[in-house]
């Protein structure tokens, strides 16, 4: 099966779906944090998606890494702000979640949303 | 400069009215003699308030004295009164250059170059541009900016050889309508007293639980510390790791067409870390105890914001 961008579909497609669908949302990913190699996307047009999942990508990994130096543990949710919206970003092993989105959305909404569809990363 | 300073306290004495007291308060203040430049100029501006020179003056001793809020204040009034002060809007393109601002820094200068009589403000507002460019320019291969900053350290003045004061600034050109004139000075990071560096955050932090750090774009701690749950200090290797974060948020931000990066707040088991941009393209983190409010923890931030950006405009 493929998506609209003629990709091979993954158990990914309907987890970014949904995410995508939230109010302000312009795009989600799964990501490997270790590369910052996009999975999967699921992005409205005009997203510079593989430049973004790549920094994302790698703020979270440095994120990760300064919070493992300080004793914070593990970190469970990152969320960037613009003057115009924003990233937010979970992680589970080597796999990146993240979302962009606009100012007008619910970022507690997709927060509750993100930490459960981050579970079923695997 | 002593028989300069005695002939114009000489006309001021036979005549208070007298606008030499600009010419006074600016040669005391070359001089060094700043308290004595401030109660002079004060005392003109009882006289002639509505002067722009004379606020612009008062401007310039304030700036010799650190005091950055009072001269962008002056100067603000000096522009109220004046529009078109050329030296007041290379003041203020000053102080926002100093506080790295260098987005209004630009705005300010090429307003101003429309009265650039010397050629001054169009150098000023060359250097602020070439900053901008360096702060924007990918350096390696995280994109960080350069650590090093041209600032503008105001000197000279119209028609005469550029003099320095005790402090080695000189925001005043001197005569009664100088124009200040920015000269490029390579300044690195501040290197003040470690032990006050590591305490500038202690009046804005709530608990023990709660920590800041200022940390450069090289990823150096610059002030504040960061102490782990068992009490060691472990502020270099953070802000090591955290070294490019701000590059790369502005960069994100910069492919998305989100605007410029404000804040990054992270969540992790035992803590709750949020970031922010600050002047010289440093990054500040404040961490407070997991549970503590993450509304809680952004007006930490704000807090601790405004406690750097003074400090980094006294030190800088």
């Amino acid at each position: 099966m493929a998506n609209g961008n003629g990709q091979a579909r993954t158990p990914y497609a309907e987890v970014l779906a949904v995410l995508s669908r939230h109010r302000g949302v312009l795009g989600s990913f799964v990501v490997s944090e270790r590369d910052g190699l996009a999975v999967d996307s699921n992005v409205q047009i005009g997203v510079h998606a593989e430049a973004v999942a790549a920094l994302a990508a790698s703020l979270h990994r440095k994120a990760r890494l300064a919070c493992g130096a300080a004793g914070c543990g593990t970190v469970t949710f990152l969320r960037l702000d613009a003057e115009r919206g924003g990233i937010c970003a979970a992680a589970r092993d080597d796999l990146v979640l993240i979302t962009i989105s606009e100012a007008r959305a619910n970022i507690g909404l997709l927060r509750v949303e993100m930490m459960r569809a981050v579970k079923a990363l695997t | 400069m002593a028989d300069e300073i005695r002939r114009l306290s000489d006309d001021l004495a036979r005549d208070p009215s007298s606008l030499s007291f600009m010419q006074l308060a600016d040669a005391l203040r070359r001089a060094g003699q700043l308290e004595v430049a401030l109660r002079v100029a004060l005392r003109g501006l009882d006289r002639h308030p509505y002067l722009a020179d004379a606020h612009d003056v008062l401007a310039r001793i304030h700036a010799d004295r650190g005091d950055l809020e009072r001269a962008a204040d002056e100067w603000e009034v000096a522009l109220r009164l004046n529009p078109g002060h050329g030296p007041a809007r290379l003041g203020l393109g000053f102080i926002d250059f100093r506080r790295g601002n260098l987005e209004r820094a630009e705005q300010r200068l090429a307003a101003a170059s429309s009265v650039d009589e010397d050629g001054s403000v169009a150098a000023a507002l060359a250097h602020v541009r070439s900053a901008l460019d360096a702060r924007t320019a990918p350096n390696g291969p995280d994109g960080v900016a350069a650590p090093a900053v041209l600032a503008p350290e105001p000197s000279g003045q119209q028609g005469q050889t550029p003099l320095k004061n005790s402090t080695g600034s000189d925001p005043v050109g001197g005569g009664r309508a100088a124009t200040p004139m920015m000269t490029p000075t390579i300044v690195e990071y501040p290197a003040p007293d470690p032990s006050k560096a590591r305490q500038v955050f202690a009046s804005v932090l709530d608990g023990d639980d709660q920590t800041a750090l200022l940390v450069d774009a090289d990823g150096l701690v610059l002030a504040g510390g960061y102490t782990d749950s068992n009490g060691q200090d472990v502020a270099d290797v953070v802000a090591a790791e955290l070294a490019g974060v701000g590059g790369e948020a502005e960069r994100a931000m910069r492919h998305l067409g989100l605007g410029a990066w404000t804040s990054m707040l992270v969540e992790a088991d035992r803590s709750v870390v949020a970031m922010s941009p600050a002047p010289l393209g440093s990054l500040l983190v404040v961490a407070a105890a997991r549970e503590t409010p993450v509304g809680l923890v952004r007006l930490l931030l704000d807090r601790a914001l405004t406690r750097a950006r003074d400090w980094l405009a006294r030190v800088a």
